[in-house]
């Protein structure tokens, strides 16, 4: 690691035109750039998306514009000066999911949103980002090694955040949530033996839990996953014109703003969830193998930051907000070609939605800040 | 400050952290391949299978119905047209629920005054729709518009239905249409029928259906998910239905129909050079417009029912030739040298094959005396026609009135023509069951027994006496689109001796033209010279040997359908004959007084018409 340094001082240093606050206020410039290229792709594909939609692109910059000043904000901060915060906000998300599941807002059929009148969120949307930033803080709160009780402890509170997201009722985000719970547990020493207790006790709960928690229309979602095509116009029907329109855009794609099933609403929720068959369709094969490359550097950026840190809280903190960074994008891009079920998951800093595109920059204002700048 | 111990728990640290991460990223690595085969899959593999499907999502065929062909008469006259009409249609699931509105919707609409009953119970077979109130009138159709927002349920649709301004008269030739049938869809060739769709179902509209329907033409639109229109992308043209010209006369078919009103029958005029048909009339008749579904009202008066109203007589109507067939015998005995114009039969009023057999008894009782051929036609002596066809044996007589197209289909341009019974020795074994006995050729000698013709039939054969032996295939349409159609020969008949068309003809001129004749009700000094020949078919055999004949039939003629049916056959005039006439009205018991007065009507009406034409 060492001996890479001085090289990305380098270019660091070349970057920012050998100006050093330049360097200090974007902490690492590469990512920035990245960042900002995946979210100047996202609007342009999501005014196609959208219908050309003037207000809904600039809807979205204004959270863009609105989620990169928090993170360069959050950037400057020093990780350990809001470990303690993080360690607590754990308590703030569980208020919030607790105040969905007790005041719905009105006019959504499930209580998934909270209304600050000038603002619509999603608490699960903020969970995510919360639940595994606390665990980290709380795991790596003593410099020694967490206790055996810390592990069942920090299980056991995403264990509650799961239940209360599901209970939503939304199986497919509390089960991300939780998701996002378990990678920091497991990447800050989870021991074997415990897992395995864990996969058994999973074994045995998990036939009760699908015939007598799981909702009918979640058992529905589950099984048109297994065959889609057997109900083209029911649950499967989405999952079908997502593939036509990926497939029909081939290698080359139609041509932006020329996708048939895009621009004739074939394809459904467009803008947000399904905005990566849009791209599929308009920009095809290669469009889409564009964007994996961008987000495999922000990736690379990331995990690199993570090794270069020097505390066990800012390494795994930045390692579990890659995994979950990729867990998204992963989950996104299952779902649109039918590999998993339809669950509520936008593709990060592309999907049209203020929540998700401000928590995600959250996240990577809390690995910047984890950036060490070498003097 | 940190320590070396720190120091080696940190890079252990990191060494876990990233042993775990690998982890991780196996399972990342796993998901990502997974992944990108199946996108590789949706993009590469089965691309086209899916652009195939990205097309048919977002362009529709909707197909562009032509309106239907025109039916008109060669000077312009309309006979079938299309009309817009207007219907309120309900969906069947919401009657029960909107009742009450419906109550309403009929009680705004359907003021007194206005004559459309509720026909609630008329359902539309194709779909569940329920017609309300069909073919609005416009007073209707403006109140329906002005509160139509009451009656969100309520659809109005319009469409094109087709009309015959002349309703009755012309039922039997141009027919009427209906609502496709599986049946239907599977005769039509190629072309499929959407369901509700109209069709001919009989007369020139099912057998110019082709013609007059054209070829649809389709519109291929680009639409969204909603299926709202985007834009046309392109557009196949309809081919233009062709419209047809009938030879028909509009005041000679008028006429003809009147004169039949009351009665059953049917009424035949014909050009006999050229076989285009001027007047076809069947008795009683229907309103196609009420099939059609272009006007409300009743088909046919209901006491008219037992008269099969639809039943087309003219061209399947069954019956016995009666005396009309004695100038074909007359021709034959000729040509076959049984007789000449001197041979002289002596006609008692009963014929006998030898002394102990049956006595075929002739209409006149008292017998005509000596009859020679002219007065045998004349006065239409049984006994001289019974002793020349058993003279001329069944199969010559078979096999010359097939000549003249007895037995045979016509091939007229409609659809369901019969085929009239010509009888012979094979006929009889074959569908009666027995031999052919020397009495059944005597009973033919006075066209009774197995033979019968139908009204189209015969006039074709009568035609060919007219022309000297030619005979055209009838036709009713004599252009369609812009093509004419040419007069079709049939059959060309030789005789031996030209002379015996003359000999008959002049008997049959004589029918109305000389004191005796049966027809010479219809003679007026300076009058149309015409040639005729009149018959009275028996429908009950008189069987009772110690009864006369016209005691016999007072009996019978008690019950009106048992009464003999009347008919004429006849050309003129001469000697350019324009126009063959065949009237045969049912039970209407004499030839001479009831069916030639008819064809003397319609003859010099025609004669009237063409000259308006010239």
């Amino acid at each position: 690691m060492s001996r890479r340094a001085p090289l990305d001082y380098e270019i660091n240093n070349l970057l920012t035109n050998n100006s050093y606050s330049f360097s200090r206020v974007f902490k690492d410039l590469p990512l920035f750039v990245s960042l900002c290229t995946v979210l100047g792709f996202g609007l342009f594909m999501l005014y196609s998306a959208s219908g050309q939609s003037i207000g809904m692109v600039s809807r979205q910059l204004i959270y863009i514009i609105l989620g990169l000043f928090f993170m360069l904000l959050v950037a400057q901060l020093r990780p350990e000066s809001y470990k303690n915060i993080l360690m607590n906000s754990y308590w703030f998300g569980l208020l919030l999911l607790a105040y969905v599941l007790i005041n719905p807002a009105d006019g959504y059929a499930t209580n998934r949103w909270i209304d600050l009148g000038f603002f619509n969120f999603q608490p699960s949307e903020i969970i995510r980002l919360l639940l595994p930033l606390s665990l980290v803080a709380y795991l790596c709160r003593r410099e020694s090694r967490p206790r055996m009780s810390d592990w069942f402890i920090t299980t056991i509170a995403a264990f509650i955040c799961f239940y209360l997201v599901s209970r939503q009722p939304d199986l497919g985000s509390g089960l991300i949530v939780f998701v996002s719970g378990l990678i920091p547990i497991f990447l800050a020493g989870l021991p074997y033996r415990i897992i395995l207790g864990y996969l058994v006790g999973l074994a045995i709960v998990a036939p009760y839990v699908w015939s007598n928690l799981l909702l009918e229309y979640q058992r529905q979602r589950v099984l048109t996953l297994l065959n889609p095509e057997a109900d083209p116009l029911g649950t499967g029907w989405n999952i079908n014109q997502s593939q036509t329109a990926i497939g029909s855009g081939g290698l080359t794609g139609k041509g932006y703003l020329s996708g048939t099933q895009s621009q004739l609403d074939f394809i459904p929720e467009s803008h947000s969830d399904f905005i990566f068959s849009v791209i599929a369709e308009e920009l095809g094969l290669i469009g889409i193998l564009a964007m994996f490359l961008l987000y495999g550097f922000i990736i690379w950026r990331v995990f690199r930051i993570s090794y270069q840190s020097e505390t066990n809280f800012e390494r795994i903190t930045c390692s579990s907000l890659g995994f979950i960074f990729l867990l998204y994008i992963l989950i996104n891009v299952l779902m649109v070609i039918g590999i998993i079920p339809v669950v509520g998951v936008p593709l990060p800093l592309i999907s049209q939605g203020g929540t998700s595109i401000v928590v995600h920059l959250l996240a990577f204002g809390v690995i910047l800040s984890m950036k060490k700048i070498y003097r | 400050m940190r320590t070396d111990r720190d120091l080696t728990n940190n890079v252990n640290d990191l060494r876990r952290l990233k042993r775990r991460s690998s982890f991780l990223f196996f399972f990342v690595f796993l998901l990502i391949v997974i992944g990108l085969s199946k996108i590789i899959e949706l993009t590469v593999l089965d691309r086209q299978e899916y652009f195939t499907e990205s097309e048919k999502n977002r362009i529709i065929n909707v197909p562009i119905y032509p309106a239907r062909g025109l039916i008109k008469l060669s000077n312009g006259e309309i006979i079938a047209e299309n009309i817009v009409t207007h219907d309120l249609l309900i969906k069947k699931s919401l009657v029960d629920q909107s009742s009450t509105e419906i109550n309403d919707l009929l009680r705004i609409l359907l003021e007194p005054g206005l004559e459309v009953q509720s026909n609630a119970s008329q359902i539309t077979n194709s779909s569940d729709e329920l017609i309300v109130i069909s073919r609005l009138s416009s007073e209707q159709l403006a109140k329906y518009q002005i509160n139509k927002e009451k009656w969100p349920f309520v659809e109005l649709k319009t469409q094109l239905r087709r009309f015959l301004p002349h309703k009755n008269v012309f039922s039997h030739a141009v027919g009427h249409l209906g609502e496709v049938t599986k049946e239907d869809n599977r005769q039509s060739q190629g072309i499929s029928y959407r369901p509700g769709s109209y069709l001919g179902k009989v007369g020139l509209e099912k057998k110019y259906e082709s013609a007059m329907r054209g070829k649809g033409g389709v519109s291929v639109v680009e639409v969204d998910v909603f299926g709202n229109k985007i834009r046309e992308i392109e557009r196949i043209l309809p081919e233009r239905p062709l419209n047809i010209f009938l030879s028909l006369n509009l005041k000679l078919q008028t006429l003809a129909r009147q004169e039949l009103s009351g009665r059953k029958g049917a009424i035949i005029a014909i050009d006999p050079n050229t076989g285009f048909i001027k007047a076809l009339v069947s008795s009683p008749d229907y309103n196609p417009n009420i099939l059609n579904k272009a006007e409300n009202g009743f088909l046919y008066p209901n006491e008219k029912q037992k008269d099969a109203p639809l039943f087309n007589r003219a061209i399947s109507g069954s019956y016995p030739p009666a005396s009309t067939i004695k100038p074909f015998l007359g021709l034959l005995g000729l040509e076959e040298r049984a007789i000449d114009v001197t041979t002289i039969i002596k006609d008692e009023g009963v014929f006998q094959i030898n002394d102990e057999g049956r006595k075929y008894r002739s209409w006149k009782e008292e017998g005509h005396g000596e009859v020679n051929l002219h007065k045998a036609i004349v006065e239409s002596s049984d006994v001289y026609f019974y002793e020349l066809a058993f003279k001329l044996t069944v199969d010559k007589i078979s096999n010359f009135l097939s000549l003249f197209t007895f037995g045979k289909n016509t091939g007229i341009d409609l659809i369901n023509e019969s085929s009239s019974i010509l009888p012979d020795r094979n006929w009889k074994l074959g569908s009666i069951g027995e031999p052919w006995f020397v009495g059944d050729t005597v009973n033919m000698g006075i066209g009774q027994g197995y033979i019968t013709v139908t009204p189209l039939q015969l006039a074709s054969s009568v035609s060919a006496i007219a022309t000297k032996g030619k005979i055209f295939k009838p036709k009713l349409v004599e252009r369609l689109g812009d093509q004419d159609i040419e007069p079709e020969l049939l059959f060309s008949i030789e005789l031996n001796k030209k002379e015996n068309w003359e000999t008959i003809e002049k008997s049959m001129i004589a029918v109305i033209n000389s004191w005796n004749g049966t027809a010479h009700n219809l003679y007026k000094e300076g009058g149309l010279k015409i040639a005729g020949k009149t018959g009275t078919a028996q429908i009950k055999s008189l069987v009772d040997q110690e009864l006369t004949v016209q005691e016999e039939y007072e009996g019978i003629r008690e019950i009106e359908k048992n009464r003999d049916h009347a008919l004429f056959v006849s050309y003129g005039p001469l000697p350019n004959p324009n126009l063959t006439v065949v009237v045969i009205v049912e039970n209407g018991e004499s030839g001479s007084s009831i069916a030639a007065p008819i064809a003397m009507k319609l003859m010099e009406q025609y004669q009237k018409e063409i000259l308006a034409d010239v």
